[in-house]
């Protein structure tokens, strides 16, 4: 068993698997959400619905992180707000405008796109794997998040750090030999794909709809988010 | 009487002091001599001071040393790695090699042929019993008792076997017989197998490449003429001198990987520009190789120096490593799409089942309280 056989079994039989682990287990928490069923509504609405949906998106994509200090949110916990905005940021630049991660869509969906410059994708994820470092230490002092941080929350920043860190130690070609991190990153992109179904990570899809049932609640009532 | 030297022979065909000293110098540098005092070496390679001359060194063996027998043999190949070591640029190695060295059998090369091939053979092993060096081209198939690649009635593997019991050591040459290479891909109809599957108790050397670098052949085999031994070689058995680094590492476009100046096609800008070829399935970061340092035709340039990105042709496994003009990146295959249609129902079903099963209980709970109200 060498490396290349490795890497051979984990970009292919064990990704297959694990990808479908993922649809299959996304599908399922879908449906479960949607069955557990709304309460019907008898509360005769002041406003639009669909209005107020789309206007809390919009406001949450265009304005919000513009002015973040408007927000209660931030005033209160602008580490969390700032190194949490950074991740994702740099977690959306990296996964889709990354040269590497658009092949990987790209051979899945069979349409590629413009990707940005290595150089700024590279700076994106150290400054992602920092905010990473920052959300941990934040979990690991502050009182609140220490009670209700269980061997979950804390395996989910693992899951999420380790396929960012061995990717970053790839790109620059660190330590050990290509295949072995390239090894390294796919087993662990592989259990995250496992995992983020079984996990809250799970929230880059539960995430939209509640924004949209929020959304929904405050266009309803005719009042401003 | 003791054999006459390589230097001897070289004087009777008249090779002049000078000729033999230029030839000194490109075996020297073919064997890689120059890397040598920052290596760990094992072998004669480590007596050596830091300050030694490299030609001289070869050039004493040379003239103490009696020719090196090779018996090269062919299984299931395409004669590849024949044709490129025979078309090298580099005469005097090949000469060194094809002459000097001796290949006392070669299929491909022998002007006899039949009983009389075989004949030369045979007489060769027992002339050179314990002492010559088995080049081996080609996967061995030893399925159905060995029936897809027969030569003279016999199997490859037991062709193999018997050439291997007398051998000094075992030089398997290009990815058929360092990996199985194409014979070897999938379904693999001929149960293909690499000599290293096989042969268990002798010194092996692998040099893939689909053809192996005739180079690197050379001067593996240059290697054992001077130092009686082989070089250091790595985990897979291939000379760390030739194969310890990727061709993405010595890559002349890799200042353009590191830019994130890609080629998207094999016709536009970039292709023209001569940026790097990632995006088109270049596989020169997983590959280890000489082509990007040593390359091709005399040094001419190598497949990425002329536009077309690395297959990997050096890596086991190459044919059933992804599409060549698939990005590296990409995952090797693309989920069948009836299979994700099926894991996507799945899901839905299990869930919806399970959303029935809590409805119903549910329902049973609010049925049971009210009856108790």
């Amino acid at each position: 068993m060498n490396w290349t056989a490795i890497l051979a079994f984990v970009r292919g039989p064990l990704f297959q698997v694990a990808l479908l682990f993922f649809i299959a287990g996304m599908a399922y928490r879908l449906v479960r959400i949607i069955f557990l069923g709304w309460q019907v509504d008898k509360v005769p609405a002041r406003g639009s619905k669909v209005g107020g949906a789309a206007k809390s998106f919009l406001k949450g994509i265009l304005i919000w992180p513009f002015i973040p200090w408007v927000k209660n949110t931030f005033k209160r916990n602008p580490v969390v707000y700032l190194a949490g905005g950074l991740f994702h940021l740099g977690l959306l630049v990296i996964l889709v405008f990354g040269t590497a991660h658009m092949l990987v869509w790209k051979s899945l969906l069979g349409i590629g796109w413009a990707t940005l410059p290595l150089p700024i994708v590279d700076w994106m994820a150290a400054v992602t794997i920092m905010a990473m470092i920052i959300l941990f230490i934040n979990r690991l002092v502050n009182p609140v998040l220490k009670l209700i941080s269980g061997p979950a929350e804390w395996l989910n920043l693992l899951f999420v750090f380790l396929p960012m860190v061995t990717g970053y130690i790839m790109t620059h070609h660190l330590w050990f030999p290509y295949e072995v991190l390239y090894s390294l990153h796919m087993i662990s992109v592989d259990f995250l794909l496992i995992w983020i179904p079984l996990s809250r990570i799970s929230h880059f899809m539960f995430y939209f709809f509640s924004k949209a049932i929020h959304g929904a609640d405050f266009g309803k009532r005719a009042v401003e988010p | 009487m003791p054999e006459k030297s390589i230097l001897d022979e070289l004087k009777e065909k008249g090779v002049s002091r000078r000729d033999f000293m230029k030839l000194c110098g490109a075996v020297a540098g073919a064997v890689g001599l120059t890397y040598m005092p920052a290596l760990p070496t094992k072998g004669a390679a480590a007596k050596l001071g830091r300050s030694f001359k490299p030609a001289a060194i070869v050039a004493k063996a040379l003239s103490t040393k009696s020719r090196l027998p090779v018996i090269w043999l062919e299984f299931q190949d395409c004669a590849g790695c024949t044709e490129a070591l025979t078309r090298s640029q580099s005469p005097t190695l090949v000469d060194l090699v094809l002459n000097q060295i001796t290949v006392e059998y070669h299929e491909t090369l022998s002007a006899a042929a039949g009983f009389q091939a075989e004949g030369a053979k045979t007489a060769a092993m027992q002339k050179y019993a314990g002492k010559y060096i088995l080049v081996i081209e080609g996967s061995i198939s030893p399925k159905d008792g060995g029936v897809y690649c027969t030569i003279g009635g016999k199997s490859s593997l037991d062709l193999l076997k018997e050439a291997a019991a007398g051998a000094a050591a075992i030089v398997a040459t290009g990815n058929c017989a360092s990996y199985g290479g194409l014979p070897r891909a999938n379904p693999n109809p001929t149960g293909a197998v690499s000599v290293m599957d096989v042969i268990k108790d002798k010194p092996i050397v692998n040099i893939p490449g689909c053809p192996a670098i005739p180079e690197v052949f050379t001067g593996t085999l240059a290697h054992f003429l001077v130092f009686g031994a082989l070089p250091e070689l790595d985990s897979q058995h291939r000379p760390l001198a030739f194969y310890g680094k990727t061709v993405h590492d010595r890559c002349l476009r890799r200042p353009f990987y590191e830019a994130g100046k890609f080629a998207g096609s094999f016709d536009d800008e970039g292709a023209r520009e001569g940026w790097c070829l990632y995006k088109l399935g270049c596989k020169g970061p997983t590959t280890y190789n000489a082509c990007a340092s040593l390359k091709w035709s005399g040094g001419l340039s190598f497949p990425i120096q002329s536009g077309h990105p690395c297959l990997g042709c050096s890596e086991p496994g190459f044919w059933d490593g992804g599409g060549f003009y698939q990005g590296q990146s990409a995952p090797l295959d693309r989920p069948d799409l009836v299979l994700a249609g099926g894991a996507l129902a799945a899901g839905a079903v299990i869930g919806a089942g399970v959303a029935a099963s809590n409805h119903a209980q549910k329902k049973s709970a609010e049925h049971d309280e009210k009856k108790e109200k």
